[in-house]
């Protein structure tokens, strides 16, 4: 069985001749241990799919099962990393760590809450930032408080939207290579699953194990795209090898032409 | 920082020209005491500026003492040279600053009881309406629906100017005191009731969805993450409620009370002793002054998290 099964998701948004429909019978499966990109241009509906996934957003018709349970909201077995404002501006790196394993973990103290927080900040080398706020935080390091938090909630499923979106170039393939190193460092059965929403061809092909791709207005799977290469990926040696190159293309004109498309609809549109 | 950067400011060269004024020159008015307190009080100044400007760490905040000081002391002199030295204005209209102080301090007890009627008013006033507002801003600014309506309505009572309520609540209200409090209450429930609820409003989603992400329940939702998320439109709120407390209620006590800093001032100009009014006067500004500070420092303890 699928770890999440996405059942002919629709959603729209709007009242009656407003209404635009954000995503359009969407439907895929995710392993147990599996890492997910979901790419596509903005505006595809590629976040609104997330905030299904994390049950901040209901659906105007369809389902999604997690271990074949439909959810009705969020739930513990999930953890999210947003792009930015996901951290609590008036805790510091570790109250904010600690404050997600206690809404995970109820019946932990106070005490135990911060003892593991202040290991797993340690684990993605943040020690000595503990007390630190976010608006003393780099971009990139209040990110990894951000995964340092949804890590903390030892779930099962990790769901990810654009996490390094607003980070510079060189920080992102940082974190990347991070968020890999943490996920291929755990054992096989404990693999978290992961859906990790992106607009960026690299990342997407780099972290995942398939590659969602999705075409605009309406929200729909263009195509999936299993990704051939071996884990742990080499981002120099995989640059230069021409199969990783022709799949980069292949995917490339994929996204590039259902950008085309919609932007002659919002041309049409307008 | 030197000695010489910390010591050698303008704030020290004017108290040793205003003190030398004060010695030196005579008094055309008559008055022994006079000198002496303004002496005793530019000196309270100077040790106050001196602790301040040894113990600063950084050269803004050995600025700020360095040019209050010399604030200070130019008013004092301005003030002296036109009183008690020239005697440029009418000198029961414009008391001398020595005479203003000498008073002062034989007055202490009276000056001190006023103090703490007013306060006393004023803290309960205070508190009653931010206990009372801030949970019921909360809980209103977080049910979305009732919240509009209620936003609405306390926009409404918030508009009126809570002065329009003296005399109604004085009549209404057995003793002045319970009077006051209901005033301040007014004065302070709305602006906080009206900058909770706009501050939930506005609180970021991404925040609150990062919250909801994570399971929490509704009382952790609204103590920990909605209510911190509001200090800073809590702060805007009580800051306001602060101020429009101490104008009404100095103003109150101007019209019906027999005790407070405001009944104070009223009733020495009524019987013409204008050396009691500008005290009391001064004594409402420090007062004032030292609660403003306070409960600023409070707020940037409180907001310390915020990006500065």
């Amino acid at each position: 069985m699928s770890k999440i099964e996405v059942r002919d998701l629709t959603v729209e948004y709007g009242e009656k001749q407003e209404r635009t429909l954000a995503l359009s019978q969407v439907s895929f499966d995710v392993a147990s241990g599996e890492f997910v990109t979901i790419i596509g241009s903005s505006g595809c509906g590629k976040s609104t799919l997330l905030s299904v996934l994390e049950g901040l957003h209901e659906p105007s018709s369809g389902e999604v099962l997690i271990d074949g349970v439909p959810i009705t909201g969020p739930g513990p077995e999930r953890a999210v990393v947003f792009q930015q404002y996901s951290l609590f501006p008036w805790q510091t790196a570790l109250e904010n760590v600690a404050f997600g394993i206690k809404q995970y973990h109820r019946e932990l103290s106070k005490k135990e809450c911060r003892t593991q927080a202040k290991a797993i900040l340690s684990k993605v080398g943040l020690s000595g930032f503990e007390n630190k706020y976010p608006s003393q935080l780099s971009g990139g390091m209040q990110q990894r408080v951000a995964i340092a938090r949804a890590l903390a909630a030892d779930s099962e499923i990790l769901l990810m939207d654009e996490p390094f979106g607003a980070i510079d170039a060189k920080n992102r393939t940082l974190l990347q290579e991070f968020l890999l190193d943490i996920w291929e460092g755990e054992p096989a059965d404990e693999k978290k699953t992961v859906v990790f929403v992106t607009h960026d061809i690299d990342e997407a092909i780099y972290l995942a194990d398939r590659v969602i791709l999705m075409s605009s207005h309406p929200g729909q799977i263009y195509e999936e795209y299993k990704v051939p290469f071996a884990r742990p990926r080499n981002r120099r040696e995989l640059n230069s090898d021409p199969e990783y190159v022709k799949f980069r293309a292949n995917l490339y004109d994929a996204l590039y032409n259902k950008a085309i498309d919609a932007q002659d609809l919002t041309k049409a549109a307008l | 920082m030197s000695l010489k950067q910390r010591f050698l400011t303008s704030a020290n060269l004017l108290f040793l020209v205003v003190l030398a004024i004060n010695l030196i020159l005579p008094d055309t008015i008559e008055d022994d005491a006079c000198p002496l307190f303004l002496t005793g009080f530019l000196v309270i100044v100077e040790l106050l500026v001196l602790v301040g400007c040894g113990l600063a760490k950084t050269p803004k905040t050995l600025h700020v003492f360095n040019d209050v000081g010399s604030f200070v002391y130019a008013i004092c002199g301005a003030w002296t040279l036109c009183t008690a030295k020239f005697a440029l204005m009418n000198q029961s209209l414009f008391p001398a600053p020595g005479t203003v102080f000498a008073q002062l301090v034989a007055d202490w007890d009276k000056v001190l009881v006023n103090i703490g009627s007013s306060s006393g008013i004023i803290v309960e006033g205070f508190l009653l309406g931010a206990v009372i507002a801030i949970p019921l801003g909360l809980l209103l600014g977080w049910n979305l629906r009732v919240g509009y309506a209620a936003s609405r309505v306390s926009s409404f009572f918030a508009a009126i100017p809570p002065i329009v309520y003296i005399p109604y609540a004085i009549a209404l209200l057995p003793t002045f005191r319970s009077a006051s409090v209901f005033v301040i209450f007014m004065a302070s429930f709305w602006p906080i009731l009206v900058n909770v609820m706009s501050g939930v409003l506005n609180v970021d989603k991404g925040i609150i969805d990062s919250a909801k992400s994570m399971n929490v329940s509704t009382p952790t939702m609204l103590a920990k993450v909605i209510f911190p998320a509001t200090l800073p439109q809590l702060f805007i709120g009580c800051n306001l409620a602060l101020c429009f407390s101490f104008i009404l209620l100095t103003s109150a006590e101007m019209i019906g009370a027999n005790a407070g800093m405001g009944y104070y001032v009223k009733n020495y100009s009524d019987l013409g002793d204008y050396t009691r009014t500008v005290g009391g006067i001064l004594v409402i500004g420090v007062v004032i002054s030292i609660v403003t500070y306070a409960f600023n420092r409070l707020e940037a303890y409180c907001l310390r998290w915020r990006k500065r």
